[in-house]
């Protein structure tokens, strides 16, 4: 039993973070204009490199590693605030293998195709083989192939001219583009039942990791921040009200980043408590999540709650975070619902 | 990072599992008095017996020698038995036994260890004082040198089954001009000695029975030979035990609420009505403490591991700081769960009396605010 990264995962996580710190520093946001982002220069560079298809067997051009790699690296993606439409390439590309697609499975793990998230809004959703139907936001879907669609029961690929009534919305958080759309009911391009694989718990344990992301650089922004800030003659860290703010943010921290681990293995491991151990780990992370980011804007006092902070970004992605794949409530509910695990 | 255990972990975990079914004390244990003591020494002794004592302890004295993982298995185990707590045993287990098996000389060992692990000599711990609680460096109980002797006068106080102990680690001042951190010193005190008082103190929980004691020293003489660790380098050594040992005894407690929130979670479906819970403020609370627990246990995880892979650290203390919050979040719910019978016969119901008993856990050891100020200042390196 070890949840440390081993030397072959600590490679990969010095690989990656020297390579987004380089081309996808936070303050890229700054650069651009009023909504959305550039990072999808950054999907055929992931892609060479393998991180687009860690969980992916070779055979379909990923790399073969397990749930536990593809967590670590989802960490990263969070301490940068990637955009989320990589969740539609790593997901969409598993289920591209999974169907059997090796074209499309190598197209997306090349970054030749674009993938964008859809996350139901509060109508019932219908989910099968045959038909997908329902209101929907759209993430990251404006120059989108496909929309990655998926529920409990189980996870779709849809081409993005079957969604009718697009109409962009102005986005709270404004890295990302969204819009408003229906799906007709549509048969899916690719679709993956849930008794064949469990990609929505995987989706749920990839959000859970990138929230925990936001949870940890919000809280090394604090720390920092409260070290060389000075009033009253002092640092404010030395001040306990400060202090403890920060104690906390490191409790639920560790709190987040230990399950979201511990239930990669579990995950990786296809136990039968997986969906017990990912729900946990979305509840914890998505909490720690949206906690830090609101007590690293109180402690960089005006300076936080100003737009050129990079404060605010992480507490708008964290609300995102909240929503793919099931909010608080709606997780807590299902969590309730499971079976005590048995181990 | 993996979540096997090895074939003979796994042989251990099974014998373990085996013969803690067949051994575990029946009935309920009593939380008071010479009751408890019989119980929690009778239930020590069986597992010394055994040979289930001291896992991690060295075997030439009496332990058994075994690395982290295997303690933890043991934890496991045993909280998933339901086996008692022996309480009474706690500080000579996981706090004064440690320290002299890290800083005590040959003799102290042979002496004192066997002792602990076999239930026959029950220690409490001396630190606390009346005006030296958070800020123990400030202790002021005196220990003054007469020849190969100790003289000891002051007083000590919230000392957990003092009256029912048979020796005490207790923290003294040997150099009063020394600054406050390098004048003091760890000693064996045994509590027979001639010029101890005990005046007994009773807890919430049982407004007539005591669970600690004020001790009063008066000129209270004991060995030299007694001290532990070197004259004057007492602050050392009671903080290089204080945290990680405490930390993994916790494992047990993180299992035993996990099982308790999955025993609430049927006794709120009986009350409320399964099909009602998922909309209730109840429902949702105890789904994040499930959560909670979840985490808990993992971060025990990710403590065991960081200690094996030779950092222990600091950031143990984010483990304890996060269980003692969770527990008394748990038992808050447990007695919202309960209702109006939650006000009967606090000492009969488990429930209630533990509800109760639950607000020291933010106090002893450490009191939490006390604890985030370490995570700051020792975890994140925030300035004093
Ligand atoms: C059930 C129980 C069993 C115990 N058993 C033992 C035992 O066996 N042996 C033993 O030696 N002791 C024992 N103790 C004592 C325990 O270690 C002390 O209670 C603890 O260290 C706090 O000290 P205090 O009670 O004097 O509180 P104080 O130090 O007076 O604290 C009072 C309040 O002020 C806060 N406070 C104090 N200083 C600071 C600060 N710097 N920053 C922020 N807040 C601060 C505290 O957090 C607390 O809320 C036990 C206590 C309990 C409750």
């Amino acid at each position: 039993m070890n949840l440390l990264p081993d030397s072959q995962q600590q490679q990969i996580l010095d690989t990656l973070s020297g390579l987004l710190r380089e081309k996808a520093p936070i303050d890229r946001f700054r650069e651009h204009g009023e909504v959305g982002n550039e990072d999808d220069r950054l999907w055929p560079i992931l892609g060479d490199l393998g991180f687009l298809g860690l969980g992916i067997s070779d055979s379909f051009g990923g790399v073969g590693l397990s749930a536990a790699e593809e967590v670590l690296v989802y960490r990263e993606f969070g301490n940068q605030l990637l955009s989320v439409g990589v969740f539609g390439l790593t997901l969409g590309a598993r289920i591209a293998a999974l169907g059997g697609d090796d074209t499309m499975c190598r197209q997306i793990l090349s970054g030749s195709l674009i993938i964008g998230v859809a996350s139901s809004l509060h109508t019932p959703v219908q989910m099968s083989e045959t038909a997908c139907a329902g209101a929907f936001h759209l993430f990251e879907a404006s120059k989108a192939d496909l929309i990655l669609l998926m529920n409990e029961q189980g996870a779709a690929l849809i081409t993005a001219d079957q969604f009718v009534e697009r109409k962009s919305v102005k986005p709270m958080d404004a890295i990302l583009t969204l819009e408003r759309s229906q799906l007709p009911a549509s048969r899916p391009a690719l679709w993956i039942d849930a008794s064949d694989d469990a990609l929505h718990t995987r989706a749920i344990l990839l959000a859970s990791a990138y929230a925990t992301g936001i949870a940890a650089t919000t809280q090394s922004m604090a720390v920092e921040y409260a070290k060389i800030r000075e009033q009253f003659g002092k640092p404010i860290g030395s001040f306990q009200a400060v202090k403890h703010l920060c104690a906390e943010m490191a409790i639920r921290s560790e709190a987040a980043q230990s399950q979201c681990l511990f239930s990669a293995l579990v995950v990786a491991e296809d136990r039968d408590d997986k969906d017990f151990q990912a729900i946990s780990s979305k509840i914890t992370s998505v909490d720690a999540a949206l906690q830090n980011a609101a007590s690293n804007i109180q402690i960089h006092g005006a300076f936080g709650f100003t737009a050129e902070a990079n404060a605010h970004h992480f507490l708008k992605r964290a609300h995102v975070m909240d929503q793919l794949w099931g909010d608080l409530r709606h997780q807590r509910a299902r969590l309730l619902s499971l079976p005590t695990p048995a181990t | 990072m993996d979540l096997h255990f090895s074939a003979e972990d796994q042989q251990f975990r099974e014998m373990a599992r085996d013969w803690l079914r067949d051994n575990i004390p029946a009935g309920r244990r009593p939380h008071h008095g010479e009751e408890m003591r019989t119980f929690d020494t009778a239930w020590q002794k069986t597992q010394f017996d055994a040979g289930w004592a001291g896992i991690s302890w060295p075997t030439e004295y009496g332990g058994l020698g075994l690395d982290l993982t295997r303690q933890l298995i043991w934890y496991e185990e045993y909280a998933r038995a339901g086996a008692p707590d022996n309480h009474l045993c706690f500080v000579g287990l996981n706090h004064a036994g440690p320290t002299i098996v890290s800083h005590g000389d040959e003799h102290q060992k042979r002496k004192y260890l066997k002792p602990v692990l076999s239930g026959e000599s029950i220690w409490c711990q001396g630190f606390s004082e009346p005006n030296s609680g958070s800020d123990l460096a400030s202790l002021s109980t005196r220990a003054e040198i007469d020849g190969d002797e100790l003289v000891i006068t002051g007083s000590k106080i919230w000392t957990s089954h003092g009256h029912l102990s048979d020796m005490q680690e207790l923290l003294v001042r040997t150099d009063p001009d020394a600054p406050k951190h390098k004048g003091i010193s760890w000693v064996i005190f045994d509590m027979k000695v001639a010029g101890l008082e005990l005046r007994p103190i009773n807890i919430m929980t049982a407004p007539n029975l005591p669970h600690f004691v004020q001790c009063f020293y008066d000129e209270a003489r004991i060995p030299l030979a007694n001290v532990v660790g070197g004259l004057n380098n007492g602050w050392k050594i009671a903080m290089s035990t204080l945290g990680f040992e405490r930390g993994t005894a916790q494992i047990k407690d993180q299992i035993r609420y996990a099982h308790l929130v999955e025993e609430m979670i049927t006794r709120a479906k009986k009350r409320f009505g399964s099909e009602n819970l998922h909309t209730d403020e109840i429902g949702s609370r105890l789904a994040q403490l499930r959560a909670d627990m979840a985490a808990a246990r993992a971060m025990t995880y990710m403590t065991v591991s960081r200690a094996k892979a030779g950092n222990p650290g600091a950031e143990s203390s984010l483990m304890r700081a996060m269980v003692g919050q969770v527990q008394q979040k748990v038992r808050r719910l447990a007695l919202d769960i309960i209702g109006p019978e939650a006000l009967e016969n606090p000492d009969e119901d488990d429930w209630v009396y533990f509800y109760l008993r639950t607000f020291s856990t933010t106090i002893a050891a450490g009191t939490s605010q006390i604890q985030r100020n370490i995570i700051g200042e020792r975890v994140l390196g925030l300035p004093k």
